[in-house]
């Protein structure tokens, strides 16, 4: 019938539309290489995120996307130890520090030179540091201790301080205090921050906004022989499973942050290598001592000591994660593994309860986060663990801007809040923590321990290690015993690669030296 | 032209209509955009500089006012996010999604017709009824269930699409949106199937039909000529009122898909709480509907010269 043959070219017409799509260029190959050997150059790594980057402006960008992907372009004087624990040279090669502590003298690093072909020398490093500290609504609360910054010669920077600051090498590799060209290169600071320079192992190529943002190589970046990546692509792609999907059909070659119920089949899955680096992130349950009955600091032990963290890493995290016992995380300097916490223990915390001013329970709201499946199951499970002590949990799923708005003017009773560190010294989370005048409201808990905040300062400007130790010991175990928030648990940075990657290290605070990155053929 | 002029006059007050409720409907919901930049580190004072710095310390009928002023002079703001040009943002991420909405409706109706006619040709015989049946799977799948299983198959086991993505150039575009267009036109396709179908028979009944059989026209030329160009007539009607539809559906296969169109600015604009990016985008969309509407209604004309505008 004629009909038929008219359906079967229509038919055929979207069969050739398919074909025509389908060899309309080459497929994409997947990189399957599993051997390491020595390095090799070339290649575009594709790292597929969650989400996009918002801006390139160092000194005022709080969101991780922005920052992993600057901190390939600028570079600070020191940069963080793969431990997390430390600073070693970068763009500077050594100091010396003057009797009182509060004079630095940095020499810099010879022969650097931006991406433009432009060398580096200290009006560039005065600029940026001043750049950074004038940024009042960014980081230059990081740099409250330093005085002034001068340039005597063009290898020299002296940093002079208010008072003596143990964190300073610690606060100069925060990527805020990254080299940028004096005055911008003749631009103006917007026009700059939409093409960069500086000089890191890559350099500006383009940002599709909501899309994809690229670097390329620079020629001319300081270390030899380095990067062995032609270019580095991070793409947006909102979906976990597409992410991980893009992984095994070759479209990517590293997946952000999998979700946990993904690892165990990622660690099987072929030509996929399964990362888990120790991170600084520690997830909270946040009391706020403002919404009665939480001021009182025995229902707050109660609730802590009520919460079974194995259980929560072991729902949450499905086992990829430790118990927290501390505000500190252990990839933090001066944490204190000693440091109990109040850990699960059902008679203790009824015995709290019976010396609270509720000892038959009450009602409370855990605010909560909405579209994070991790965040719901702890909820469900703190909900359960706080019944047999009478403690009934309303769960409030909110959008995330409306739980962080709610956490910063205390509305609310409990929260799920987390941290990573940003400079490997614990002086920005104690401050932010347990510092009610801080502008946190002590983590927005309105915690106030007049001791806990008077050893925050004065580690601050204890220069010796064994007395940091000792008052970093004291601020540990004392906010553990107070309760202000319960400690839940440590987790990793979990990143998916293909086998073809390698050299790809995460530091525990979450930055990555893409210069040490190849791909095998 | 009249009628087409008169129906883009009424874009204006649809255009003012839109941009009244959503601007007011994003101010209520509760979130703040400097919150959602600053994350942890936002201090009263800092929310205060920013709030400062993109006007939102003004009450809200001045911020209205200001968006009408700008939108009157072609500008539709700056994105609080990205610090850019609305009107730049939108035309960088329409493109992806025009691709899509026209790659599934051809799709559609490459699919739609032939099975239409396979159905309509015997009327509940088995064809008939595989023809009805089967395509109501992909109407009751959810699009992001059937974006994964298509993904599993052409993508990772037989790896003749990328999994994801828009590609580049006219051929990369035709590839990386195969798959998201076959998404959307799977679910599009059922309703416009059965609607061809019984069009078809209906005008299958029509005596001029029955003339033109007697007349010695057969086959291909009777079902071209005749029955087809009759009965399309409802089925452009349903597919226009459906590719209305799909324009808010291409949120999810493009956030599946990782297709940078304006769906997903959308809603990544919604969670940044960018309040002049939604007003911008809500109102393109709401164009693109009124446009699609229109272009079917002209349609008719193309198709039936019986048809007039009045």
């Amino acid at each position: 019938m004629t009909y038929r043959t008219t359906a079967v070219r229509i038919l055929a017409a979207a069969s050739a539309l398919a074909v025509l799509a389908a060899c309309g260029s080459s497929g994409s190959s997947s990189s399957s290489g599993t051997t390491g050997g020595a390095p090799v150059h070339g290649g575009n790594l594709v790292i597929a995120r969650s989400q996009d980057s918002q801006s390139m402006n160092n000194t005022t960008v709080f969101d991780n996307e922005s920052i992993w992907v600057f901190e390939q372009i600028f570079q600070p004087l020191y940069t963080v130890t793969p431990s997390g624990k430390g600073v070693t040279p970068d763009l500077a090669t050594s100091y010396k520090v003057s009797a009182d502590k509060k004079t630095y003298t940095f020499t810099l690093r010879q022969g650097v030179k931006f991406s433009n072909g432009q060398p580096m020398t200290s009006k560039d490093v005065k600029f940026s540091i001043d750049q950074s500290r004038a940024a009042a609504q960014g980081w230059g609360y990081i740099d409250t201790a330093i005085k002034s910054v001068a340039d005597p010669t063009p290898s020299t920077v002296v940093v002079t301080l208010k008072y003596p600051w143990a964190p300073l090498l610690a606060d100069l590799s925060l990527f805020s205090n990254a080299i940028v060209p004096a005055n911008y290169g003749g631009k103006s600071e917007t026009q700059f921050y939409t093409a960069p320079v500086g000089t890191g192992p890559f350099k500006w190529d383009y940002w599709h906004k909501g899309s994809a943002l690229k670097l390329l190589r620079n020629p001319f970046y300081w270390e030899k022989g380095k990067p062995y990546l032609n270019s580095v692509t991070w793409t947006d792609v909102p979906s976990d499973n597409t992410r991980q999907l893009q992984l095994k059909g070759g479209q990517a070659q590293v997946d952000e942050f999998p979700a946990w119920s993904t690892v165990a089949s990622l660690k099987s899955t072929p030509n996929v290598t399964m990362h888990l680096f120790p991170s600084t992130r520690t997830d909270y349950l946040g009391l706020n001592e403002k919404a009665k009955p939480l001021q009182d600091v025995h229902v707050r032990r109660a609730i802590s000591l009520a919460i079974n963290r194995s259980a929560l890493v072991k729902a949450v995290l499905f086992g990829n994660g430790k118990p927290a016992n501390s505000l500190f995380p252990p990839q933090v300097p001066y944490y204190q593994a000693a440091t109990q916490g109040l850990q699960y223990n059902l008679a203790a915390a009824k015995a709290e309860m019976a010396k609270s001013s509720v000892p038959h329970g009450f009602s409370t709201t855990m605010l909560v986060p909405s579209g994070f499946s991790d965040w719901t199951t702890v909820s469900t499970i703190v909900q359960s663990e706080l019944k047999p002590l009478g403690i009934k949990v309303n769960i409030q799923q909110l959008d995330p801007n409306t739980v962080s708005t709610d956490q910063q003017s205390l509305k609310y009773d409990m929260t799920l809040t987390y941290w990573t560190m940003d400079i490997p010294d614990p002086d920005e989370l104690a401050t932010f923590a347990v510092d009610p005048a801080a502008g946190s409201k002590s983590f927005f808990t309105a915690y106030d321990n007049p001791t806990v905040v008077k050893d925050t300062h004065m580690a601050e400007q204890t220069l010796s290690t064994s007395a940091r130790q000792s008052l970093y010991n004291t601020i540990q175990s004392q906010s553990a015993a107070d309760a202000f928030m319960a400690f839940l648990y440590y987790s990793p940075y979990a990143y998916a690669t293909t086998s073809s990657v390698h050299g790809f290290y995460v530091t525990p605070l979450g930055n990555y030296h893409l210069e040490n990155v190849w791909l095998s053929k | 032209m009249a009628f087409v002029g008169r129906r883009l006059l009424q874009l204006i007050p649809v255009a003012f209509g839109v941009t009244f409720i959503v601007f007011f409907m994003v101010h209520l919901i509760p979130g703040d955009p400097a919150v959602s930049i600053l994350g942890i580190h936002a201090t009263p004072r800092a929310v205060a500089i920013l709030h400062r710095e993109w006007g939102l310390n003004r009450s809200l009928p001045a911020q209205y006012w200001l968006f009408l002023d700008r939108l009157l002079h072609g500008n539709l703001g700056y994105s609080l996010y990205y610090g850019q040009s609305v009107t730049s943002l939108v035309l960088s991420h329409l493109p992806p999604t025009l691709w899509l909405i026209t790659y599934a409706g051809v799709l559609s109706v490459l699919i739609s017709v032939p099975l239409a006619m396979i159905g309509a040709s015997r009327p509940d015989a088995l064809r008939d009824h595989v023809v009805r049946a089967v395509p109501l799977v992909g109407l009751g799948m959810p699009s992001f269930w059937l974006a994964f299983l298509l993904i599993l198959i052409f993508a990772i086991k037989v790896q003749a699409f990328p999994v994801s993505g828009y590609g580049s150039g006219f051929f990369g575009h035709l590839r990386s949106m195969f798959l998201p267009s076959l998404t959307a036109a799977l679910a599009l396709s059922p309703v416009v199937i059965r609607s061809l179908r019984a069009s078809m028979l209906t005008v299958l009944g029509a005596e001029y039909i029955t003339t033109a059989r007697s007349k010695g026209v057969s086959g291909h030329r009777l079902y071209l000529r005749h029955v087809l160009r009759n009965a399309v007539i409802p089925a452009v009607t349903v597919l226009g009122i459906n590719i209305g539809f799909l324009i808010g559906t291409t949120v999810i296969i493009e956030e599946v898909f990782a297709i940078p169109g304006v769906g997903q600015l959308m809603i990544n604009s919604i969670f940044q709480r960018d309040f002049p990016v939604v007003q911008g985008v809500t109102l393109v969309f709401a164009i693109m509907v009124v446009l699609l509407n229109l272009l079917a209604d002209v349609a008719y004309a193309a198709l039936d010269p019986r048809v007039r505008f009045d």
